[in-house]
């Protein structure tokens, strides 16, 4: 019965790891089953013998060869930024809902390392002829990634792109480009800040969140946001109901 | 020494033969079908639900999960979707997908544990487990586990209305759980499960721009950690009760189970183990069948006894 069924736990061998700007590092990796990922879907990374496996969004997924964009920041991340050609690599995924691709003219915003599954919704969008435009937003020209292109990108220090936070331009992006639907991730605060000058415009909103996760199936409860949900506020795991979720549901903390 | 033919991992508690003493721990599973995408849930000796109380709860606020050296801490406050849905919509798959499981009952006052046992009773759910030790929710729980009077009171409320396999959960976080084991035994438990996670503190400090941000989390520690108090605490009750004890707390692999059976536990529960490989207690059915089969323990009586130095 289970045979049949492609598990959602496999390993998968390294095939490069590369620095790609100050703070972030690309590793792109070959399972050994080959998987469905859609835009917005996670992979958890089983790292060495650290009690929590690691989240991370899809950067993309092509021939085969799933790539994640992360930065380096605690045990986990230095481990996984440790790997070499050739290592192995133990994954849980894809899990979680992902992006929901529709045919209207879309704005694509991030912040940071929240550009690797907007890259991978934008690549997605590119493939089936869906109008978009991608800004991403960054701290400085040293923190840009190396390896995606934006149509428009914002430093904080303005030493690339427009001057200041992504924030600061998200109304007149909509103004210029008039998007029937936003698509964003990034940190809370600035996701909090794009829907509420979406909803301004009554334009629809996918968001994708993060929370800190230990099972990454949806059992523990460990990740749960609040949302509006049947004129309710409830209780949704970040991990199984989204990461990606209608901006206009999240009740933001 | 032979190679088996027949291995009979089966343990009977009361009138309930479990296929094998490998559970999952509640809170650590879902209601089970959630883990078919990694591994053959109807395999596993038992799986033990998500604690359970009458009305649903929300879980607490704030951050629930913090990672430690070799454990985790949670503070998930019981979130569960109620008694009432569990029998509608969970009850009914269990069944259809052939799934041993056990009902992990968590009540905030002896009238709701009685409630949610005559439910149990009502559905034919042939074993519970009382969590009486969870020590994230503020009000009821704790003094349930702690205090052995009050506790046997409770045991024999449920006694009196459940007559299936009745299973007292242990915490760790009290002075003498060998007087609260014996208390259970005494009021008629059929098996005592132990230990809930340990009492902890997560805390985290960054500084920044000069000043310590400081954020904490309250709650539970599971996990490697915990094994060593397992242990102790297995070892102990093991002194003072007859009734079968099923362990728990930092089980990961083959040599983890035995340990535990060798200091008197029957069965055991995989828990914080299930996060971080979701096939493990699928795997380790398989891995005890295997090693029973190579080395000629047709029983898991000959397995324990061997292990406990009676051959
Ligand atoms: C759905 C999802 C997608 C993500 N996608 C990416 C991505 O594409 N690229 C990327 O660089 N990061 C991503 N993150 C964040 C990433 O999971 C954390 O940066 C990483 O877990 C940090 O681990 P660490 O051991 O290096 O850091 P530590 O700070 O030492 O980690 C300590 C604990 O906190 C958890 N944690 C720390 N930061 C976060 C965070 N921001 N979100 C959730 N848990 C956290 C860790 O998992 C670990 O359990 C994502 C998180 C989620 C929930
Ligand atoms: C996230 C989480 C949720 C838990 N929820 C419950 C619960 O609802 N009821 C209960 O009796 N125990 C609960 N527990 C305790 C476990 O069942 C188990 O006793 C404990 O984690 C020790 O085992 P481990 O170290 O293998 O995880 C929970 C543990 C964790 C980590
Ligand atoms: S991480 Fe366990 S429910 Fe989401």
């Amino acid at each position: 019965m289970i045979a049949q069924k492609t598990k959602k736990i496999q390993k998968g061998l390294v095939n490069e790891l590369t620095r790609v700007s100050k703070s972030l590092y690309l590793i792109r990796f070959t399972p050994h089953t080959p998987v469905d990922i859609k835009p917005g879907q996670f992979v958890s990374v089983l790292c060495d013998n650290l009690t929590l496996r690691r989240p991370f969004s899809v950067m993309d997924y092509e021939d085969g060869v799933i790539s994640i964009l992360f930065k380096k920041k605690g045990a986990g991340t230095t481990y996984i930024s440790n790997l070499k050609q050739g290592d192995e690599i133990d994954f849980v995924g894809p899990m979680g809902n992902g992006f929901n691709i529709e045919r209207k003219k879309s704005l694509l915003i991030s912040a940071g390392v929240g550009s690797a599954p907007v890259f991978y919704l934008h690549k997605k969008m590119e493939e089936l002829g869906v109008e978009n435009f991608f800004a991403s937003g960054f701290v400085s020209k040293e923190e840009i990634p190396s390896n995606l292109e934006f149509d428009m990108v914002t430093t904080d220090d303005g030493s690339e792109g427009k001057k200041g936070s992504i924030v600061n331009y998200v109304e007149g992006l909509i103004l210029s480009f008039n998007p029937e639907k936003i698509y964003c991730c990034g940190p809370e605060i600035v996701l909090k800040l794009i829907v509420q000058t979406a909803e301004k415009h009554s334009i629809k909103t996918e968001v994708a969140m993060e929370k800190v996760m230990a099972c990454s199936i949806g059992v523990c409860k460990g990740c749960v946001i609040k949302i509006k949900k049947d004129g309710k506020i409830q209780n949704a795991t970040v991990c199984h109901d989204g990461p990606v979720f209608d901006g206009g549901d999240v009740v933001w903390q | 020494m032979a190679v088996a033919q027949n291995v009979d991992m089966s343990f009977k508690i009361r009138d309930v033969i479990f296929k094998n003493p490998v559970l999952t721990a509640s809170g650590t599973f879902g209601y089970a079908d959630e883990f078919d995408d990694f591994t053959d849930v109807s395999s596993l000796g038992a799986v033990v639900t998500k604690a359970i109380s009458m009305e649903p709860r929300p879980g607490n606020d704030h951050q629930r999960i913090f990672e430690t050296y070799g454990g985790m801490i949670n503070s998930i406050g019981l979130e569960n979707v109620g008694i009432k849905r569990f029998v509608e919509e969970k009850l009914p798959i269990l069944r259809e997908k052939h799934i041993d499981f056990v009902v992990n009952l968590a009540g905030k006052t002896l009238d709701e544990y009685v409630s949610l046992a005559k439910v149990c009773a009502e559905h034919n759910i042939k074993a519970v487990e009382l969590n009486i030790s969870c020590p994230n929710v503020k009000s009821g729980c704790l003094e349930f586990g702690t205090d052995e009077v009050v506790l046997g009171k409770l045991v024999e409320s449920v006694r009196n209305v459940y007559r299936g396999c009745l299973i007292v959960k242990l915490t760790p976080n009290v002075t003498s759980i060998e007087k609260i084991a014996q208390a259970s035994q005494q009021a008629g438990a059929d098996a005592v499960s132990l230990i809930n996670t340990v009492k902890a503190l997560g805390v985290k400090l960054e500084f920044i721009n000069g000043k310590f941000k400081k954020s904490t989390v309250q709650g539970g520690l599971s996990g490697r950690a915990i094994k060593p108090i397992a242990l102790g605490a297995v070892s102990r009750v093991r002194q003072v009760v007859d009734i079968p004890i099923i362990g728990m707390g930092g089980i990961y692999s083959l040599i983890d189970i035995f340990e535990f059976f060798s200091v008197g536990a029957d069965m055991i529960q995989i828990g914080t183990a299930n996060f971080t490989h979701p096939d493990i207690s699928g795997q380790l059915v398989d891995e005890l069948k295997n090693f029973m089969t190579e080395n000629g323990f047709s029983t898991l009586k000959e397995l324990k006894d061997n292990l406990r130095g009676e051959y």
